[in-house]
């Protein structure tokens, strides 16, 4: 059970701290777990790539300025085995997404939850339900 | 009347295969068809049985399988090497996994992992008489030969996988390998290797659903000592290999600092 315990490890600390149990680098590097996010707007780009996914989207702030963020999901091979499709999210869907910011504090984030106005989740590793 | 006793003995075949099909249902309550396989999540689980061989008697490890050979995260980690073994540094080899950063990590740069880090991807072994070939299909979108009963030649050039060549020993396959460039981590640690790296790895189907894998880590060049590492493999039965072209967005490079940890921070 070893590797799987790596990954499964791996997962756990996802879940515990918020970083991403990414395949290709140090999700710890990348991303502050303090620096939460919790953002509205709607998506303007989706690409479905590797090493992950991404969407971008506008959110508005109180003073009405336009900011584009760009959320990093898991990779596509990951996503479709896990319930998700390429079209699950698209250009103009409006979501709430709450996740971490990149540890340089730009417009960057790992996107945890994406809730839809119909009240429906996907996640940053697959479409089920987040555990509660 | 012979065909009365053709149509008795077709039913009563029949009748012994429903009893039996009636019976199974029970039998297998007890074990989930589907479940979690690493990162992925309601998939079909291999059923219990031994593991397979082919018609020669050869195991056969063919499938898709999820797992590796060690500690991905941090090869020194007791929990992926076998019991009582140790990972000794030379004084070097410290100071370069002190001082690497995560992201120089040729992982992160969509280049191979080497031997035995693996990934939280899939990834297939096809099987043939003279040839096994590994298929990964991630990070990266790769594959490893490995030349059944050969020979390494007498001054291999310097490879990502290096020179692998294979035999059985019982039904475990074993996997020498030399041949070795020095790119590669063995984690994202950033433990080091040199070119005199020599792998043995021992490839062990233990049931239809498992394979143990072990790997010797021998390199003299970077560590005092060899040391053997302890991992397990899960059959994916259902799963197709994807594609995973890590170079197409690898966006997150640049956004990576500081040290070479691993992917919790850990």
């Amino acid at each position: 059970m070893r590797p799987l315990l790596s990954i499964a490890t791996a997962c756990m600390v996802w879940m515990a701290s918020g970083l991403p149990a990414l395949a290709h680098h140090s999700g710890a590097a990348e991303f502050d777990s303090h620096k939460k996010i919790d953002l509205s707007g709607v998506v303007t780009k989706v690409e479905w790539t590797n090493p992950h996914a991404h969407f971008y989207m506008d959110v508005k702030d109180s003073s009405g300025n336009v900011t584009n963020w760009n959320l990093e999901l898991a990779s596509p091979n990951v996503l479709i085995r896990n319930g998700w499709h390429r079209n699950s999210i698209k250009a103009g869907d409006m979501v709430s997404v709450t996740g971490i910011q990149a540890k340089d504090s730009s417009y960057y984030g790992n996107a945890s939850v994406i809730t839809f106005p119909d009240g429906h989740k996907l996640n940053f590793l697959s479409a089920d339900e987040p555990a509660k | 009347m012979g065909k009365r006793v053709a149509t008795g003995v077709v039913s009563g075949a029949l009748l012994a295969v429903f009893s039996l099909a009636a019976q199974q249902p029970a039998q297998n309550d007890s074990k989930p068809k589907t479940g979690t396989i690493g990162l992925y999540r309601n998939q079909p689980l291999a059923p219990d049985g031994p593991a397979p061989k082919m018609a020669d008697g050869t195991p056969d490890l063919s499938g898709v399988w999820l797992g590796g050979g060690g500690n991905d995260a941090d090869i020194s980690n007791p929990r992926g090497l076998k019991p009582g073994e140790q990972v000794v540094m030379l004084p070097w080899a410290e100071d370069v996994v002190k001082n690497r950063l995560s992201k120089q990590d040729p992982e992160a740069n969509c280049l191979p992992t080497g031997i035995p880090r693996g990934s939280p991807y899939p990834w297939r072994i096809v099987q043939t008489p003279t040839h096994y070939f590994i298929l990964f299909e991630g990070n990266i979108h790769s594959f490893r030969q490995i030349f059944m009963n050969g020979k390494h030649p007498d001054d291999p050039d310097p490879t990502w996988y290096g020179n692998s060549i294979g035999h059985w020993e019982g039904n475990t396959l074993v996997v020498d390998t030399v041949g070795f460039n020095d790119k590669f981590w063995f984690d994202y640690k950033g433990h080091p290797h040199t070119e005199k790296l020599h792998t043995i790895e021992r490839y062990t189907r233990t049931d239809l659903g498992h394979m143990t894998i072990e790997v010797t880590i021998d390199d003299p060049g970077a560590y005092a000592k060899p040391f053997t590492t302890a991992g397990k493999a899960t059959l994916m039965p259902a799963a197709e290999l994807l594609e995973y072209i890590c170079q197409e967005n690898n966006q997150d490079l640049q956004k990576l600092e500081g040290p070479a940890r691993g992917p919790g921070g850990q």
